[in-house]
């Protein structure tokens, strides 16, 4: 058997031309044995920090105490292209993929690369997290705005994206190279959140692009990139990153604050998808009930996830109280809506766009 | 091999039945092919409307191509909650701009500059409904057409149809069910005088061969004609051959009367014991034929009295006395205690006088001859509206199992020695003509009874 995923494997790296670990800091993997003897292993490709990832998997453990797991770590642009690759031609790739950016799983889904799955726990699942019965939203993470409180003034601090441009636009010289968010080139859910941005107000993301390109923001492949940056005091603030692993920076770090903007806050739901490939799809299937039952979801609020779509926010963290009552938490819906943002035309274009403002424009002729 | 009994309910009804059957199916057939249509027409609007946002989010930069996939689009399409969507821009030049490149759907896309085309195709292996959306863009730096191909799998399509089917199919069934419950009903309301007429037929008396007058269908009347034409034929049939048998009675008595004459003149006391045995033998024989003539001859002038004489107020006691006296005769056993019991006032029947002292006089001499050991009692009585002549004696009586047959036309009863003759054929041939019975009852405590049971005189009737 693990001859033959290795074997797998090889395959699937010759036909890749072995994919470049791009993200080095995701890319990691993990094996948890079974607590008793094994009698099945499960292959979790995920594009979700294994720190987040791992009690979820020890407590899964607990009631599967004969399942191994074997994960690895991707960066969203990878975990998609290599899906993708093995779909293509027919070839294994992990038995449930995990990912952050749920329009790739969703463009997955479309292409058919997806099986099915229906349990008493994806019924309970609300309509915009479940697509097909085949991408799943397991959890609820909102993009928030992180500040470093050393070097954020209370009266600078912005509570919504406006405030934010604002921010920028007054105290240019303060913020430079302070500001820190996704490269949109190497991450996925980075464009998707960009994408979505541009969809729920174009003229103040647009403002807020270029506020960012005059800071010359700090662009990074991943969350944990730029709270570390934060961590360490060379970023005061963090755009759009999400709120599981803003929490759990803040956690570690009591210098760091949490904002969810009070115009809009995205939430995602990171998907979940059992590949066409998938050799253990019921074990696949068992880890997928897992996280969607009431246990799982509790295990990620406590130590995960810290968001959950029925409890209330964490503490110390500053937003409205009810997040999706108030109409200002927006979910992203897990559906073929996301397909634009996949659109390869739509989506060179859009980072061409980025690059150009945020990246090439020399800081002489960024607008100011 | 047993033959399967036929029906005409079950035949009917299974005849409805198939043609319902067939009816619902073809219905249901069309119900799904309305479905499909009425599906693929909504969804194709939604198809229709994703590709026109598209291109109308085309835009010609600087000599290039370009597009905007809305968002809105796709949201639309989504509305189809579980259909996948594949869609593939082309540009003037035949190239694909963006999405599926492998979205070739076999038709020439040029066909859709006259307006959007629609066709079903697979793609990938699954079903799908394809738009294709033209737009003419005509730039100073650019111009030709560029087309949009807006796939989608058609689940909520077939979802939808099969939802309208199976609820137009509950309609039809629901339908189908109650157009046969209705047939059931009105067959067997419609076959119900069938019924009525076997009832009528059964319940008649067996010696009434006069036509039945029921009230039938038009569609039963054949039926019944055929019944009472039949019925006609055998009544003429029985009267000939009643009046063969009293025309061969009458003439079997005169020669009987000749010969019963010479058989008493013999003389048989020069005769030896071997011999007078053999006379006395055929005495009896030929008293016994003149009695079953004398039946015959009473029996046919009993029926003929029936059809052509008016009935008129008789009294039932006077009729039976002179029967009793006519019929008990001077030498009886004087160990037989005879009595005759009249009703304290008079029992008035509208009736036939000779007909009656006929019948009550058959069943004294039945009486007399079969049954009588040591007593006979002829009481005539009133009971309620009916007037009752009772003849009981103290005899072994008739075993109830025999009283239907031995009032029956020429039958007679097996039991006992020789035979009954007509006796209760004649009584009882008597009291239908009066719209009485003859009964019986049972030897037990009291003697063996029979009873001649004729409805009172009333007035006006």
């Amino acid at each position: 058997m693990s001859m033959w995923r290795q074997f797998g494997s090889l395959a699937l790296g010759a036909a890749l031309g072995l994919a470049s670990p791009a993200g080095a800091v995701e890319g990691t993997r993990a094996f948890f044995p079974a607590l008793e003897a094994e009698r099945g292993r499960l292959v979790i490709n995920g594009a979700t920090d294994i720190e987040a990832m791992e009690p979820l998997i020890r407590d899964f453990q607990e009631t599967a105490r004969d399942v191994a797991i074997d994960y690895t770590d991707y960066v969203t642009n990878d975990l998609y292209r290599d899906a993708d690759i093995a779909c293509r031609l027919s070839q294994p790739f992990g038995d449930l993929l995990l990912s952050s950016s749920v329009d790739q799983l969703v463009k997955l889904a479309n292409d058919g690369c997806a099986l099915s799955h229906v349990s008493a726990e994806t019924r309970d699942v609300p309509a915009w997290a479940n697509w097909r019965d085949e991408v799943f939203g397991f959890t609820f993470e909102p993009s928030v705005l992180v500040y470093h409180k050393d070097f954020v003034p209370p009266e600078d601090v912005p509570h919504t994206h406006g405030e934010l441009t604002d921010l920028l636009r007054f105290k240019p010289d303060y913020y430079r190279g302070r500001i820190g968010t996704y490269d949109l080139r190497q991450s996925g859910i980075g464009y998707l959140l960009a994408f979505l941005d541009a969809q729920q107000a174009s003229t103040t993301y647009g403002r807020l692009l270029e506020s960012l390109s005059r800071a010359e923001a700090v662009l990074r492949c991943c969350n944990n990139a730029v709270l570390s940056e934060l961590d360490s005091g060379n970023v005061y603030i963090g755009y759009n990153i999400l709120g599981s692993y803003a929490y759990a920076a803040a956690r570690r770090n009591d210098k760091l604050r949490i904002v969810l903007p009070r115009d809009y806050t995205l939430i995602l739901s990171r998907g979940a998808l059992v590949p066409v490939g998938a050799k253990r799809r019921d074990l696949a299937g068992r880890f997928l009930d897992y996280l969607l039952s009431e246990r799982g979801q509790d295990a990620a609020r406590r130590e995960a996830f810290f968001f959950s779509r029925s409890g209330a926010l964490p503490a110390e963290v500053d937003g409205p109280a009810k997040l999706v009552e108030s109409g200002i938490g927006r979910p992203i819906r897990i559906g073929p809506a996301l397909l634009a943002a996949q659109d390869r035309l739509q989506r060179s274009r859009f980072i061409d766009d980025w690059t150009k403002l945020i990246v090439d424009t020399p800081v002489r002729l960024r607008p100011n | 091999m047993k033959r399967r009994e036929t029906s005409l309910f079950w035949r009917l009804v299974l005849r409805v039945a198939l043609v319902l059957c067939g009816g619902a199916a073809l219905l249901s057939a069309a119900a799904w092919y309305y479905a499909r249509a009425a599906a693929d027409d909504a969804y194709d609007r939604l198809l229709l409307g994703a590709a026109i946002q598209i291109t109308a989010n085309m835009t010609v930069d600087a000599g290039n191509l370009g597009v905007t996939l809305p968002s809105s689009a796709f949201e639309l399409l989504g509305l189809a909650e579980r259909d996948r969507i594949f869609y593939r821009v082309v540009g003037p030049d035949g190239g694909t701009l963006t999405g599926y490149d492998d979205l070739d759907i076999g038709v020439d896309v040029t066909a859709a500059r006259a307006g959007p085309v629609f066709l079903t195709t697979e793609y990938r292996n699954v079903p799908v409904r394809v738009a294709v959306v033209s737009r003419a863009l005509s730039d100073p730096s650019f111009s030709g057409w560029a087309y949009v191909v807006m796939a989608q799998t058609t689940e909520a399509r077939r979802a939808l149809a099969g939802e309208l089917t199976s609820r137009a199919m509950i309609l039809v069934g629901i339908m189908s069910l109650l157009a046969l419950a209705g047939t059931v009903l009105a067959i067997r309301y419609s076959l119900l005088p069938v019924d009525a007429l076997a009832a009528a037929l059964r319940a008649r008396d067996p010696q009434d061969l006069t036509p039945v007058d029921a009230d039938m269908p038009r569609e039963l009347k054949p039926f019944v004609g055929s019944i009472n034409h039949f019925m006609g034929r055998l009544d003429e049939r029985v009267t000939l051959l009643q009046r063969f048998i009293a025309d061969a009675a009458h003439q079997i008595r005169t020669p009987l009367t000749a010969l019963s004459a010479q058989v008493d003149m013999l003389d048989d006391d020069d005769l030896d014991a071997n011999r007078k045995r053999h006379l006395g033998r055929v005495r009896d024989r030929v008293s016994q034929l003149a009695r079953l003539t004398n039946q015959l001859l009473s029996h046919a002038m009993v029926i003929h009295r029936s059809d052509s004489v008016r009935f008129k107020r008789v009294d039932l006691g006077d009729i039976a006395r002179k029967a009793f006296r006519s019929t008990v005769p001077i030498t009886v056993d004087p160990d037989v205690v005879v009595s005759f019991e009249d009703s304290a006032e008079p029992v008035f029947v509208r009736g036939d006088a000779v007909s009656l002292r006929e019948a009550i006089a058959n069943i004294i001499d039945n009486a007399l001859q079969h049954g009588v050991e040591q007593r006979l009692a002829v009481r005539v009585r009133r009971e309620d509206d009916r007037g009752l002549v009772e003849v009981a004696d103290d005899g072994p009586g008739i075993p109830p199992d025999e009283w239907s047959a031995v009032t029956a036309r020429f039958v007679s009863s097996k039991t006992g020695e020789g035979s009954m003759g007509l006796g209760f054929a004649i009584a009882a041939e008597v009291a239908l003509a009066h719209r009485g019975t003859v009964r019986f009852l049972e030897k037990g405590e009291r003697d063996f009874t029979v009873i001649l049971d004729i409805p009172l005189y009333q007035e006006g009737t």
